[in-house]
């Protein structure tokens, strides 16, 4: 066996994380009992995954609980290229000989963090596979190359994000893989709490909000009708930040919203009337 | 004519033209003119072909130029000659106007482009010169043209349809004039309106023209019931942002219906008045429930309010200014009617009341009938513009009779019937095709094929697409005994062994990276890491550390379409098989050899009789089979009609497009030049198909070509590019050059 470290091989875990650590409170504002349900499910480390729409809250969500939770969090955006040893690790040469370096999965398991795989389905199925030993009651994660099996800590806990909407038939998770989860349905807010967090995210007045939201609801109507995706929250605080800095807000909409939900220009000139027809 | 001979019209005019001519006409130009004058008065057209050139002519030269105004004579003569002497005095007429518009360079223009109507259609251009000043504030000159020749062309040499079409008695040629003009209708505006409206209300009613035969005020304005939004397919008299803008707010109003206008009044005993009335507020209600959410609508809105407060007391104007007076706060009003009326509706507590439009537009109605205020249901129409014709807020229940005076109001009452079948192309009914189809023997029994897509079609004169411009119709191909085509297939068994051989080698698809080579192009990174550690550790590397991008696979779908006009019933050059027989034999194996492959391709034939029947065959769709059937199909294929190549390859390529392969191929073979009886002009369909091929590529589909015609090098090269079209001799090759090109391409 090498003795050859990682950044963090050998280390017993907490210290070396904090950079993972979330400091202050990201703001979440919940809508149903999400929090209470992640709560309940990180309490006897039910992996979690959770479905919605891009940009409406999901990863602000898993920084949170997080904060809330104490725990660092190791986020991973995954995507298509991704290879089981991205998230495993792998050795890697050095002057004096191989070193094996970890990869966020494996960092995660070790120190007891949260790791959160965003947009898993990007992934190819046969690397989201290797989750599979840490999301039932083994709790291991073995490290082939490294000839180790690495029990989790016992504070580990496994997030993934899936948005059900754009992704075609050809990327779905495994069967087997989804039925190791608990699922937290996330969606765009009702109008109040919507216009709460713009206000609150993006500082502009409540007013201001209020026109934000119509507005993305104008946005949402044409889902499935010429947009694959309906204008997210986060856009709408985007739109809200431009404003906030002395933008006219339909100027604000078309940089923030029209232009980049779509590039039909038929398209495009109905959203602008869209816009200009809520404020 | 005899120049120095004394002329009475001389004697008459001479004081007008001492008068004012010679300033028009300076120097050598004024004896010119007098001769000009001189023998169009000679030539006995009558006084009043002299008279309007004299009288015209020198203003024409001030507001162009001498020359200009002296050469008109000559086209003055020529339509006197051809169109009649009425159509010779309207121009001189007609063309100070038009001096005054265009200037100089656009004066001679317009001359010519009269002459061409004098040479082509002499029998409307009186009318066409009597419409004159109203389409030159519409269109520009390029738009005339284009105009012109369309009318020309789809009249297909029928006076009486030119006639009709440019006394615009016919429907579609406003159409074009809007098409031409570029003003914003109903065809321009569909796709942007669609999305407009389901992003304010969520809701999804499908759109649709009003068609043309419907009566004149339903034209006029826009209409809904329970399904569908019906829209003008032009807003004449508004420049092109204002009738957008109309178009929008139209949508946003019959949206606001949609949505807030829960039951359909009952139209009970109610007076025309009395529905107009409550029409009005209703369509105030549901705009101020629209405006609570969507302020922004206001700002649609409130421009096409235009009543003034000073018009004069009528029905008509006053209602105009109510609406206008509920729409826009800022508007005051005297009229005592209107000020109560506001007072009234702004009282309500709560507009989502329904009821209250029918309590107000009942007060109001009685109050309008003490001032004794005439109302006449049959001129009524709505205002402002965007408004609906209100026919989708009053339920008439089963008394036709009783309703007859509330369908003057709502006009469009009949509409309903007259529309056409949901058609998603807007079709209006065809025009049934002449007899005088003349040179082409009919040999099949007429089946109607079914309209399935229109296309445009280019004009190279006017550097225009006419939009819409052919019809596409697709016929059930006729069976055929299937063996006939076996028997061909067989007789060249040899190339479809080696054909499939051929096809089998051709790697057509995206090339991919392959890893873990034990050669390649260059080192896989990941793997020479593991070979490295490997070994570090002491155990065997493996040798395979190369990579290289490599094309593994056919990813290609392919649509050959046969020409089978006319001419392809011609025998070859032993006499035994006509060309459509080789068109047959070289498909058959082809597609023999692609079906053993699993390739996916599809096989069409087309003929085109004139531009409204381009006929297309399936022979083989994309997800069929290559069976007994389609080659029962293929041996059921005649020869007919003509060679409307654009519009058949632009049919082919939508088919086409649909497949998701890496490449997409239209083979066309075709056995001569583009032709069609409608079309004179031998370059003109050369030049479509050239822009049909421009239009398909942009889509990434590639199109090749063979031509059976030895001299067909020319036009071949010039319409699919010299690349990608081969011209064969001997008919015979086909069948070997087919796969080659098919081949070919395959790189």
């Amino acid at each position: 066996m090498h003795q050859g470290t990682g950044f963090v091989a050998g280390a017993s875990g907490g210290e070396r994380l904090d950079d993972f650590r979330i400091a202050s409170e990201p703001y979440f504002r919940p809508v149903a009992n999400e929090i209470g349900l992640f709560e309940a499910a990180f309490s006897s480390r039910m992996p979690i995954m959770l479905k919605g729409p891009t940009g409406c809250g999901k990863t602000r969500f898993v920084e949170h609980m997080a904060w809330r939770l104490k725990r660092p969090l190791v986020t991973v955006s995954c995507h298509e290229d991704m290879t089981a040893s991205d998230l495993v690790g792998r050795y890697l040469l050095d002057a004096d000989g191989t070193v094996w370096h970890d990869g966020p999965l494996t960092l995660a398991v070790r120190s007891g963090a949260i790791c959160y795989l965003d947009e898993i389905v990007e992934a190819r199925q046969d690397t989201t596979v290797v989750i599979h030993s840490l999301t039932d009651d083994r709790r291991i994660l073995p490290l082939e190359k490294k000839n180790e099996v690495l029990k989790a800590h016992p504070d580990f806990h496994l997030v993934i994000s899936y948005n059900p909407g754009y992704q075609s038939v050809l990327k779905d998770l495994k069967e087997s893989t989804k039925q190791r989860f608990a699922a937290i349905a996330f969606s765009y807010p009702d109008e109040a709490i919507e216009t709460e967090i713009v206000a609150t995210e993006s500082g502009v007045d409540r007013k201001t909000a209020a026109t934000l939201v119509r507005i993305g609801q104008r946005a949402r109507n044409l889902k499935g009708h010429g947009l694959e995706e309906g204008a997210s929250t986060r856009m709408l605080i985007n739109a809200g930040l431009l404003a906030k800095r002395g933008i006219p807000v339909d100027e604000a909409c078309e940089v923030a919203l029209v232009l980049p939900i779509t590039d039909d220009p038929d398209m495009r000139d109905a959203l602008k009337a869209a816009v200009a027809a809520c404020i | 004519m005899n120049e120095n001979a004394p002329d009475r019209r001389d004697a008459v005019h001479q004081q007008a033209l001492d008068r004012d001519a010679p300033s028009a006409f300076p120097g050598d130009r004024h004896p010119a003119w007098i001769r000009a004058c001189r023998r169009l008065a000679g030539a006995g057209y009558g006084d009043a072909v002299t008279d309007a050139y004299i009288r015209s002519s020198p203003d024409i030269a001030r507001a162009t130029t001498p020359q200009a105004a002296i050469d008109l004579a000559g086209t003055v003569s020529s339509v006197a000659i051809r169109s009649g002497r009425t159509a010779a005095a309207l121009l001189s007429e007609t063309a100070l106007d038009a001096a005054g518009r265009l200037g100089e360079g656009g004066f001679v223009r317009w001359v010519a482009l009269m002459e061409y109507a004098n040479t082509t259609a002499p029998e409307s251009l009186t009318a066409l010169l009597k419409a004159m000043p109203k389409l030159l504030a519409e269109i520009d000159l390029d738009g005339l043209e284009a105009w012109l020749r369309i009318g020309v062309r789809s009249a297909e040499g029928d006076a009486k349809r030119r006639l009709r079409f440019f006394t615009l008695e016919d429907p579609s040629a406003i159409r074009w004039l809007q098409r031409t003009s570029g003003q914003a209708g109903f065809a321009d505006m569909e796709a942007r309106l669609k999305p407009f409206l389901t992003a304010l209300w969520g809701d999804n009613p499908p759109l649709r023209e009003t068609p043309a035969n419907a009566p004149e005020q339903a034209r006029r304005r826009p209409g809904f019931d329970g399904s569908i939004v019906r829209l003008p397919s032009a807003y004449p008299g508004f420049q092109r942002t204002e009738a957008e803008r109309l178009y929008r707010a139209a949508v946003a109003h019959i949206g606001a219906h949609l949505r807030f206008t829960r039951e359909r009044f009952p139209l009970g005993s109610l007076r025309p008045m009395q529905i107009a009335l409550v029409s009005l507020i209703e369509d105030a209600r549901v705009e101020h429930l629209a405006m609570q959410d969507l302020p922004g609508l206001a700002r649609l809105f409130q421009p096409f309010h235009t009543a003034q407060p000073t018009s004069a007391v009528n029905a008509q104007t006053l209602f105009a200014r109510l609406s206008r007076a509920l729409a826009d706060p800022a508007y005051e009003d005297p009229n005592p009617w209107v000020i109560k009326a506001r007072e009234a509706f702004l009282a309500e507590p709560d507009l989502r009341d329904q009821q209250l439009s029918r309590r107000i537009g009942n007060l109001l109605g009685n109050d309008l009938g003490q001032m004794r205020l005439q109302f006449d249901a049959k001129t009524y129409v709505v205002q402002p513009p965007y408004r609906d014709d209100n026919l989708g807020l009053w339920d008439f229940g089963d008394d036709d009779q009783q309703n007859a005076d509330a369908e003057e109001v709502l006009s469009s009452a009949r509409i309903r019937q007259e529309e056409n079948e949901d058609r998603p192309d807007r079709v209006e009914p065809e025009n049934k095709p002449d007899s005088e189809a003349g040179q082409v023997e009919i040999q099949q029994v007429e089946m109607n094929g079914v309209l399935v897509a229109r296309y445009p079609e280019f004009d190279y004169v006017t550097g225009r697409e006419q939009r819409d411009w052919t019809s596409v119709k697709e016929y059930l191909a006729d069976s055929g005994p299937a063996e006939r085509v076996a028997r061909l297939r067989e007789q060249r068994a040899d190339l479809a062994n080696r054909l499939t051989a051929l096809i089998r080698s051709a790697r057509v698809s995206r090339a991919e990276r392959l890893r873990r080579q034990s050669e390649g192009d260059f080192l896989d990174i990941d793997a020479c890491i593991d070979a490295a550690v490997a070994r570090r550790i002491g155990e065997p590397p493996s040798p395979r550390i190369h990579g290289r991008y490599e094309r593994r696979s056919r990813d290609l779908s392919v649509l050959l379409l046969l020409d089978a006009s006319q001419s392809t019933s011609d025998r070859v050059r032993d006499g035994r098989q006509t060309v459509l027989d080789v068109e047959r034999q070289a498909a058959a194996l082809l597609s023999q050899a692609m079906a053993g492959l699993g390739d996916p391709f599809a096989l069409a034939a087309f003929c085109s009789d004139k531009r409204d029947d381009v006929r297309y065959m399936r022979i083989k769709d994309f997800g069929q089979p290559y069976d007994g059937l389609v080659e029962s199909r293929l041996a059921g294929l005649q020869s007919g009609f003509s060679t409307r190549l654009g519009a058949a390859m632009r049919h082919a390529g939508a088919d086409l497009a649909t497949q998701r392969s890496y490449r997409r191929l239209l083979l066309v073979v075709t056995d001569g030049e583009p032709s069609d009886i409608d079309v004179d002009d031998r370059h003109y369909l050369v030049e479509d198909a050239r822009k049909a091929v421009q239009g398909l590529s942009r889509l990434a589909i590639d199109t090749f070509c063979a031509g059976l015609d030895s001299s067909a090098d020319s036009y071949l090269s010039r319409i699919f590019g010299q690349k990608n079209a081969i011209s064969i001799a001997t008919v015979e090759r086909l069948t070997d050059l087919l796969p080659k090109l098919y081949l070919t391409l395959g790189r």
